[in-house]
């Protein structure tokens, strides 16, 4: 057994590796793509693009306008007077929120009455929107509460009573990833998907494949067990995919100083029972797959709503409430877990076993079947 | 019946039985009834045209299907659930590419040298024994995939030679070769088959045929007749003739639906007739206007299949069930064809 298992291996890494595009692919590619989506997926907003639209052309207004891009989330691109030109700016694309500060918005506040500020937010990138509002209400209210505050103390003082007045104030402070940097959240989340997509869309089309090109006719007549077959496929591949965790995570931590708080026992052993799940999924699709190309298209009906369902990009609260419960059906949510929380906090087993016996559970029940159905196949 | 694995049977010794063998593909009966016995040191032709059913025979008998009904027995083994036993004594050679094209010669060897778990010394020797008599030795490290069509079938007859099996299934192993390979082919068969080993083969040739030991037509899915291939022959009751002269299609067109031919088959700018016995001069008197003359020639097994089709009424209805009578005790054409 042991020198059949053997033979299989070999075959599988001299076959991997006799193709230099496959050999790329496995080892090369998935550096590459951690290193553009490290750059280029920037879930961070700044700098926003704003016009201040300014009718009233006064010091109170002109002192709100420079307050409201002070802060650096918005950026001033334009002050204009005419709310049309504003407008235009808006669908030029050249500023991406305006403020509209209304004419007699120094008299009103004069006056003390309340005046209606203004805010137009562009809401093509939702995920930037949501910042632009989430800024410009609490820069506005700030200004209230300080104008309120600022008067209530005049009067007060005034009327010579209390010196100061009682305030609760918000101070946040951000744990585990202060700067909010969002490569710190995505490298680990490339890993898995690479891990994921490796290991799943090789086994598959590697078993696809012996059955399409007729070698899987010439195997079954030799004594080699399918069981053995499978595993002698699957480790090579088990074998490149922990190679590639491993890089992708040397590279994460020196491009993107990702930290690895945690021990590495636990990415190990996390990656090796979500290996059982993904190895076994392959698996499962190359049962119902004739050939590779059909191998292709069942990995990627599995893998897209896998690795987006997983958390990858969009955390799980913000999904909807129905397509939730459908998270906990996906290993690569818990693996994902397991991984951000090792990396970035430090847990532990301690920490993470209820996603640990979720993998478990997951890794042992997809392989289970998919070894039966496959033999069963065999006949 | 079973023995030790490596020695070789003794002659006439039965190596596979089959017995009422079926399979359907959806409404298709594929392979029906079908009784076949091979023994050591004889090679067995399944002989048929595409689509009789071979391929699906051979592979219920190598376990790689279910079968519907019947049973199978190598060396005392079923195939089916029963792999290890039957997996030593058996090496196979599908029609289609079954090597991995992106190895080397040598590392398709040694792949299904290690499936067979052959010790390292052993595996060299007979690596130097195959390649040798397949003349593979100056190609070990050229890819499979680049292998001429005849080379690739003998390096896949290497690789189910490897582990020494008691019985060789091949199925349609000459298929794409050019002639001058295939004679090479057959003369290593011969070799191994001398030395013991039992070999069961397709083939739609019929002059391969006559190479084979014993042989069972097979027709949509039935075995008409089986028997050694010079048998059926010398037993028939048909004349063989040759059309000399005459222009072909107007030959051809004469002689189409006349009761006493049995068989119509183009041979060069010729036209081959099986004559039924005692007709002779009925279809010479049909010819005489046309300018042509019948001209005797010794039956082949291609005329005797031809005529059993016709006998069966397979000719004019191709995919029509066999009458059950036609199919057993093949060996003596009847009467019945002339009628």
């Amino acid at each position: 057994m042991w020198t059949a298992l053997l033979a299989v291996v070999r075959k599988e890494f001299r076959q991997a590796f006799r193709d230099k595009r496959i050999a790329f692919m496995l080892l090369a590619a998935p550096v590459i793509q951690m290193t553009i989506l490290g750059y280029a997926v920037d879930l961070e907003v700044d700098r926003i693009p704003t016009v201040i639209c300014d009718q009233d052309l006064t010091s109170q207004s002109r002192d709100l306008g420079a307050a409201f891009v002070a802060e650096g989330t918005f950026r001033r691109v334009a002050t204009v007077r005419d709310p049309a030109a504003a407008s235009r700016l808006l669908e030029q694309g050249t500023a991406a929120v305006a403020l509209m500060i209304p004419v007699g918005f120094a008299r009103d506040y004069a006056r003390q009455i309340p005046i209606d500020v203004q805010v137009l937010v562009d809401g093509t990138d939702p995920n930037r929107a949501q910042v632009a509002m989430n800024a410009s209400a609490q820069f506005l209210a700030e200004r209230a509460v300080g104008v309120s505050l600022q008067r209530l103390s005049q009067a007060v003082a005034a009327g010579g009573a209390v010196r100061s007045l009682p305030q609760q104030r918000l101070t946040p402070r951000i744990l585990y990833n202060p700067r909010l940097k969002s490569a710190i959240f995505m490298v680990p989340g490339v890993a898995v998907t690479v891990l994921l997509v490796i290991t799943t869309i090789v086994t598959a089309m590697g078993i696809a494949r012996e059955r399409e090109l007729g070698t899987m006719e010439q195997i079954m007549v030799t004594p080699l067990r399918p069981a053995v077959l499978l595993l002698g496929k699957c480790l090579p591949f088990a074998i490149i995919g922990l190679v590639d965790v491993g890089t992708l995570l040397a590279v994460g931590s020196y491009l993107f100083g990702v930290p690895i708080r945690g021990s590495l026992l636990v990415v190990a052993a996390s990656s090796i029972l979500f290996l059982f799940s993904t190895l076994g999924t392959g698996i499962f699709i190359s049962t119902v797959s004739r050939s590779q190309q059909q191998a292709i298209l069942g990995g990627f009906f599995f893998l897209m709503p896998a690795i987006l369902l997983g958390g990858f990009m969009t955390p799980i609260e913000n999904m909807p409430a129905w397509i939730r419960p459908l998270t906990y059906l996906d290993p690569v949510r818990y693996f994902l877990e397991i991984l951000r929380g090792c990396l970035l906090k430090g847990s532990g087993f301690a920490d993470l076993w209820r996603q640990f016996l979720a993998l478990a559970l997951f890794g042992v029940s997809i392989m289970t079947l998919s070894v039966l159905r496959f033999r069963n196949r065999l006949g | 019946m079973t023995g030790a694995p490596d020695a070789p049977p003794a002659a006439g010794e039965v190596v596979l039985a089959a017995r009422g063998l079926a399979r359907s593909y959806g409404p298709v009966k594929a392979v029906t009834g079908v009784d076949l016995t091979v023994r050591g040191r004889e090679i067995y032709g399944l002989v048929g045209p595409d689509g009789a059913g071979k391929t699906t025979t051979i592979r219920m008998l190598t376990g790689h299907i279910a079968r519907a009904a019947g049973a199978v027995s190598i060396l005392g083994h079923d195939p089916l659930g029963n792999g290890g036993a039957v997996r030593d004594a058996l090496g196979y050679m599908p029609q289609q590419y079954s090597l991995y094209g992106d190895l080397t010669v040598d590392e398709n060897l040694r792949f299904f040298a290690s499936m067979f778990c052959l010790p390292r010394d052993l595996y060299r020797e007979r690596r130097e024994q195959l390649l040798g008599i397949t003349r593979l030795a100056r190609f070990t490290a050229r890819r499979a995939d680049a292998l001429s069509g005849g080379m690739y079938k003998k390096l896949a007859l290497a690789c189910a030679l490897l582990h020494r099996p008691r019985l060789l299934v091949l199925d349609e192993p000459t298929n794409g070769v050019d002639p001058v390979s295939r004679r090479e082919f057959w003369d290593l068969l011969a070799e191994f088959v001398a030395d013991g080993m039992a070999v069961l083969l397709s083939t739609p040739y019929m002059d391969e045929a006559a190479r084979c030991h014993r042989v069972g037509l097979i027709h949509a899915g039935r075995l008409l007749l089986e028997g050694e291939p010079a048998a059926p022959l010398a037993a028939s009751a048909h004349g063989a003739v040759r059309v000399d002269g005459g222009e072909r299609e107007a030959v051809a067109a004469a002689l189409q639906g006349h009761a006493r031919v049995l068989a119509l088959s183009p041979s060069g700018a010729r036209v081959r007739v099986v004559v039924a016995r005692g007709g002779e001069d009925e279809v010479a008197a049909v010819l005489q206007p046309l300018g042509a003359r019948l001209h005797a020639v010794s039956p082949d097994f291609e005329d005797l299949f031809l005529a059993r089709l016709h006998a069966t009424g397979a000719v004019q209805e191709w995919t029509a069930p066999m009458a059950a009578g036609a199919v057993q005790d093949g060996t003596t054409p009847t009467e019945e064809a002339s009628a």
